[in-house]
């Protein structure tokens, strides 16, 4: 993911100030309220960003690893088809008896690096959790822009009185500011220990 | 009644997520895990019918969902003498402490907050087996 451009946020956080002061001397309370929204949703898409860059890093880094052990795979198979495939040297007694143990071990080492093979698959399975975390975040930065966009069109047709709008979500969805709140744990640890500490 | 199996593999889960890719993980997990079986909903009525259809002996379920959410299928499901007896793992990013502790209160047999691993998914569900064969 690129990184962003150098000052957009700060500027966007300067239109969002005069945004919110413009409404609020406007009098136009909902809009106000919506405009103080933006820079949580600046926030979101910040956090959006760090995901999936942190998951897309991940992911190369473990396809890097797999594909390491898919190359000692190989160089095994190669070695041993070598070897049972080479005409027998002049040493053929000591050739033979070598050759079964050369073979277990080549195979023990093969059983080993597709056991790593696979966690790594799990791994990068795993690391596509981002994807619905950061559609959760999405989607709130998505309903404030159509709420902002609903409020500034009947602003624009000077309609009736902004009406109250349905809430918003209940759901906090994905904490992206924990550090700054007492109200959400950080890990699956804190859950435990809140739990037990009520019994359950 | 739930199974007595102790056979990891004849044990049927329900897993209930809107989001596609989160149904997929939670499934691979489970499968690694030992437990091959599971079926995939994507919101709380959807479950509420395979529930009502289909023996199922194992809940794992997000709270945040379109029609009926993670909190109305847990009540659904330990208001329904059918169902009651099923235990409710909350799988989700609501990471809240009155949300957590709401679960724990209206029966919730666990709670995990995403993301997470497969030790913990592991250790989860294997607590609440064995605490459900008790």
């Amino acid at each position: 993911m690129s990184e962003p451009i150098p000052g957009v946020f700060q500027r966007l956080g300067e239109i969002t100030r005069q945004l919110h002061d413009t409404l609020g001397q406007v009098g136009q309370p909902r809009l106000e309220q919506l405009a103080g929204q933006l820079p949580d949703a600046r926030s979101r898409l910040g956090y959006v960003s760090g995901k999936t860059g942190d998951a897309a890093e991940k992911v190369l880094n473990l396809v890097d690893l797999a594909k390491a052990e898919q190359a000692r795979i190989n160089e095994r198979i190669r070695e041993l088809t070598d070897a049972i495939g080479s005409p027998a040297p002049l040493d053929v007694d000591s050739t033979i008896d070598r050759l079964p143990s050369r073979i277990e071990a080549a195979l023990q080492e093969i059983d080993s690096a597709s056991r790593r093979t696979d966690e790594h698959l799990s791994a990068i399975m795993l690391a596509q959790d981002f994807h619905d975390l950061t559609s959760q975040v999405m989607r709130k930065v998505v309903q404030l822009a159509t709420d902002l966009e609903d409020q500034l069109l009947k602003l624009l047709l000077q309609a009736a009185p902004a009406t109250s709008l349905p809430l918003p979500n209940a759901y906090g969805g994905p904490a992206i500011d924990a550090d700054r709140r007492s109200d959400v744990v950080t890990n699956q640890k804190q859950v435990d220990e809140l739990l037990a500490s009520l019994g359950f | 009644m739930i199974s007595t199996s102790s056979n990891a593999s004849e044990l049927r889960f329900l897993v209930v997520d809107d989001f596609s890719t989160m149904r997929r993980i939670v499934k691979g997990l489970l499968k690694e895990i030992g437990y091959v079986n599971a079926d995939e909903a994507a919101d709380g009525a959807e479950a509420l019918n395979m529930l009502r259809r289909t023996k199922y002996d194992f809940i794992v379920s997000d709270i945040n969902m379109p029609n009926i959410d993670g909190f109305g299928l847990l009540s659904e499901v330990k208001a329904d003498d059918d169902l009651k007896h099923l235990p409710v793992l909350m799988v989700t990013a609501e990471a809240r402490k009155e949300d957590i502790l709401r679960a724990a209160q209206e029966g919730a047999a666990g709670y995990v907050v995403k993301p997470f691993t497969k030790a913990t998914l592991e250790d989860k569900v294997t607590k609440i087996l064995q605490k459900m064969a008790r």
